[in-house]
């Protein structure tokens, strides 16, 4: 007997496990739903990533889109927790004249949205991060932020979609191998176990959301493949109680570099020589976590010693107790980085059923519960807590 | 009761240098040639540090330098008690929570 | 080019001086190659053949097995021989024709044209309630703390495990002056009878064992088959350990527990080969349970997958030192081949057949026994960088996968600084409850073990 499913998310990582979240609430107790990943939930890109929960105050959208997630966030920590929920706030670092120059206007942006983020001198700086460089010559504080690990998250996440929903079923290790339509409407995937009859389908793969995509049919995608490609970012993590600083740090320049539309070709083809601005992360063990680059080289996911080398130097220079500290491992791992900056969040225009929740490069951590809501409220036709309309994957339709 | 197996100094070059160094602000005399793991277990401390999560104390698992059971800090940098040598004077202090 | 220069360049760079490492170290250097060995010990020996710290002489009072006379004459021959060794290096990083190690304060580099990988193995670990009381230590860190050191471990001792190296365990401990309570091993007499052969076809073997049973016997200690150690309890360190019996596949036989006074335990369930920097060079590598895990696979030429990579003694599967000592002649000899287009000998290559042959009988009788993963209960820590319990790590493998890294990911176990060489063994079976699985090859990234961030910074190129 072929299972059925009132939908299939695919691809276990934390926006498809937040969507299964979200969907758990909003679809009630009976609802058949199941979330499969060809690999361990989360044990992709949210196994390889950094943890930030960050508010970005760019625009009135960003701002309540991030803001609003994350809420989200502390309350799966307050109903669910056990992911080092850990908000520490933001230090953003100024180390040139121009990066200092970003550092008003960003205080101006969180002060446009009635929030607040403070300029703090050599003296408050060195009270808040004792173990802070003594001549850094810029800083601002913003409160708002936090940390999190994010694979503990997606299982924290799907924890709270089975206390909704006990029957939410989870499948690890169980691949997608193909989908049936009826026309332009989905009416089965096809698994690794066998067929699961549904017509409502999430790709939330990720980097690999266009591999998936293209098992729906190229041809009624509009475009030739789904716009988003891998950003390669090169980590380090220390061992326990080593760590020189409390407060997530981050470099400022990150904000023009991480949100910047890119002039490089993002394939992976066209010798993206990649940037980086350091980004710090106390983890609750007492180690840290050291970030962040950028980089297009395709699926690669060789360590670029160079750029990691570079990225240490910076948080050596921010933080100089981290040169004692023991590193335990380094890592790539890959941001599905959508062409246009911005994540797809809704239905998939030309095929009846499937639902888009990828694309968010380096924010998905941040964005992961505003992501699932949205999409949830999407799906079951609620009104939606934000406005979704940048993020729409119809965009990319011509 | 740990310590010391008697007889092994080698007589053409007399008794063994004693040193000195501190474990958590308490005085430790050892040998020259002895780890600080070693140092520390001949005169009775097998518990170095706590663990990260639940600050149980925690001491020499393998002795080679494999399990990073036995960090201690010295000097404040992190390290493996059971493979870095003692030297006179040397500050060490429990590994784990502060 | 002198001892102490950043960057060190030689024909032939070792890893490891133990006997393996000492024995390739050897012939290398008596072919007139250059040769540098890297060791993460005090002195040369390994862990086998460890020395007392300079100044200190054993004076026959910590008593040796007959095989030790083969380790003392690789000692005295690589004291001799025309070899760099750089002890207290920790190799962290490889690439062909070059080892990168942290060498106290300083980031160093080894350039050579050949690697010889000879790092030794392990301690295999069992997690048990309790095992993580200070003064429960594996059966290794004993024989260190006596053997390496002088030091007295404790008063009354537990010595329980499996396998060959429970033996000069409980030697070491007499010759220490400790009580040994009890020393247990967890394979049945029937199941180590598989040994026999290797044992009877083999003159030093049969001298071997007759002198441990010797020893044993005049300290009045019983081996007892079929036991292992239940748990272990205290107040701040080991003050109690209980034993008890287990069945054919090493799964605890509840009920028949003793309680035993003991102020130090040693547990030891076999090696496991380090096999890390291999995997980090890109060395094929195959799972072999009787010969403790993942091993390096090499040819009848001790040659890894990777050009200029050879491997050595325990990291090709756990055998022993005769092994080790054996394939390091052979080892060498393929690389002066290589260097100077002259042929390995056949008895080199007869002669570590012959070794490999014998340990991998006397491997089967003590292979891992898969029912001893049910002696952790669910609050029983199993990855101890990370404070994971059992029942944590089984979560894990539920929700996100049963596969090493799902398991990983979903509980954090295996992602401390051991990196998952004390957890990993035992990890799947612990979280499946499937103790014949296969462990799934880990992913080994750099640094291969933890080093300090300026280390990484200043690393030569």
């Amino acid at each position: 007997m072929t299972e059925t499913a009132d939908i299939v998310v695919i691809g276990g990582g934390i926006v498809g496990c937040a969507v299964t979240w979200h969907l758990a609430q909003l679809l009630g107790p009976s609802a058949r739903i199941v979330v499969c990943d060809r690999g361990p939930i989360a044990g992709a890109t949210s196994a390889s990533c950094m943890g930030h929960l960050m508010v970005t105050p760019d625009n009135a959208q960003e701002y309540a889109f991030t803001k609003k997630s994350l809420a989200l966030w502390a309350e799966l920590h307050e109903k669910v927790g056990g992911f080092d929920y850990n908000p520490t706030g933001a230090l953003y670092l100024a180390d040139t004249d121009e990066d200092l120059a970003l550092i008003p206007v960003l205080r101006q942006q969180f002060a446009d949205h009635g929030d607040r983020a403070d300029v703090l001198d050599r003296h408050q700086l060195a009270q808040l991060e004792p173990g802070l460089a003594d001549d850094i010559p810029g800083a601002l504080f913003y409160p708002g932020d936090g940390v999190v690990l994010p694979m503990l998250a997606a299982g924290a996440m799907l924890r709270a979609a089975r206390l909704c929903n006990a029957s939410v079923a989870v499948r690890p290790m169980c691949a997608v191998t193909g989908v049936v339509r009826d026309g332009s409407r989905v009416v089965a995937v096809d698994t690794e176990r066998g067929r699961i009859s549904t017509n409502r389908v999430v790709n939330s793969c990720g980097v690999w959301a266009p591999d998936l995509a293209e098992l729906f049919g190229a041809e009624l995608c509009g475009a030739a493949r789904l716009p988003i490609h891998p950003r390669a970012g090169n980590l380090a993590i220390t061992g326990h109680h080593v760590s020189p600083i409390r407060t997530q740090l981050l470099e400022i320049s990150y904000l023009r570099f991480a949100h910047g539309a890119a002039k490089i070709d993002p394939t992976g083809n066209g010798g993206d020589p990649g940037g980086h601005a350091v980004n710090m992360q106390p983890q609750t063990n007492g180690g840290c976590l050291i970030g962040s680059t950028r980089q297009f080289r395709g699926f690669d996911k060789t360590l670029n010693r160079e750029l990691l080398h570079r990225s240490l130097l910076r948080a050596r220079r921010y933080a100089p107790g981290i040169a004692a500290a023991p590193i335990v491992r380094t890592w790539v791992g890959l941001r599905p980085y959508s062409t246009d900056g911005h994540p797809l969040i809704g239905p998939w225009p030309t095929i009846d059923g499937l639902w888009i929740a990828a694309g968010h490069e380096g924010l998905g951590i941040s964005l992961a519960p505003i992501t699932g809501r949205l999409l949830a409220q999407q799906i079951v036709g609620e009104t939606l807590d934000v406005d979704v309309t940048p993020y729409l994957p119809g965009r990319f339709v011509a | 009761m740990s310590g010391r197996i008697a007889g092994l100094d080698d007589a053409t070059r007399g008794p063994r240098e004693l040193i000195e160094f501190t474990f958590a602000g308490e005085k430790v005399t050892a040998w020259a040639g002895d780890s600080i793991a070693m140092a520390l277990w001949a005169g009775g401390t097998t518990a170095v540090r706590s663990s990260s999560k639940n600050g149980s104390p925690r001491g020499v698992l393998c002795n080679m330098g494999i399990c990073y059971e036995c960090l201690v800090v010295v000097d404040g940098r992190t390290v493996r008690s059971c493979t870095t040598p003692v030297r006179a004077g040397m500050v060490v202090e429990p590994g784990g929570r502060p | 080019m002198s001892v102490d220069d950043t960057i060190l360049d030689a024909d032939v760079g070792i890893v490891g001086a133990g006997p393996g490492g000492m024995a390739a170290a050897n012939v290398l250097a008596q072919a007139g190659l250059s040769v540098v060995v890297l060791d993460e010990g005090m002195r040369a020996g390994g862990q086998i053949y460890r020395q007392l710290p300079e100044g200190l002489v054993n004076h026959g009072k910590i008593a040796e097995p007959p095989s030790h006379d083969g380790g003392h004459a690789l000692l005295e021959r690589f004291a001799a021989a025309k070899v760099t060794l750089v002890s207290h290096a920790t190799v962290w990083d490889a690439a062909p024709g070059k080892l990168w190690f942290e060498h106290g304060e300083r980031s160093r580099l080894l350039r050579c044209r050949h690697i010889v990988l000879a790092p030794g193995g392990y301690d295999r670990c069992v997690p048990f309630p309790g095992w993580t009381l200070p003064g429960v230590v594996t059966a290794g860190a004993l024989q260190v703390m006596v053997r390496g050191f002088g030091v007295v471990p404790g008063r009354r001792a537990l010595v329980a495990g499996s396998g060959p190296l429970l033996l000069p365990t409980v030697t070491a401990l007499l010759g220490a002056g400790v009580e040994v309570v009890a020393a247990l091993e967890a394979s049945s007499r029937w199941r180590a009878l598989r040994a026999a052969p290797a044992v009877l076809g083999n003159a030093l073997k049969r001298r071997e064992a007759m002198w441990y049973a010797r020893q044993l016997w005049k300290a009045g200690v019983k081996l007892r088959w079929g036991w292992t150690v239940f748990a272990c309890e205290g107040d701040g360190r080991v003050q109690r350990a209980i034993i008890g019996k287990v069945d054919a596949d090493g799964r605890p036989r509840r009920g028949t527990e003793l309680k035993l006074d003991v102020d130090v335990v040693g547990a030891g369930f076999g090696l496991v080969p380090s096999v890390e920097l291999a995997l980090r060079l890109g060395c094929t590598s195959r799972f072999d349970a009787a010969r403790g895990g993942h091993c390096v696979v090499v040819d009848e030429q001790q040659r890894t997958s990777v050009p200029g990579v050879f491997a050595a003694g325990e990291i090709c599967g756990i055998g022993g030192a005769e092994v080790a000592a054996a394939e390091g002649q052979l080892v060498a000899e393929a690389v002066i081949a290589l260097a100077k287009g002259s042929t390995v000998s056949a008895e080199a290559q007869r002669r570590a057949q012959k070794e490999r042959k014998a340990a991998d009988t006397m491997l089967r009788a003590f292979a891992p026994l898969p029912g001893l993963a049910e002696l952790a209960r669910p609050d029983t820590i199993v990855c101890r960088c990370e404070d994971v319990t059992r029942l944590g790590a089984q979560q894990a493998a539920q929700l996100h996968g049963d596969s090493l890294r799902a398991i990983k990911v979903g509980c954090r176990a295996g992602m401390g600084p051991c990196q998952a060489r004390i957890c990993g063994p035992s990890l799947q079976a612990m979280a499946t409850g499937d103790g014949r699985r296969a462990m799934d090859l880990p992913v080994v990234q750099v640094p291969v073990k933890p080093v300090r961030t300026e280390t990484m910074l200043d690393a030569p190129t």
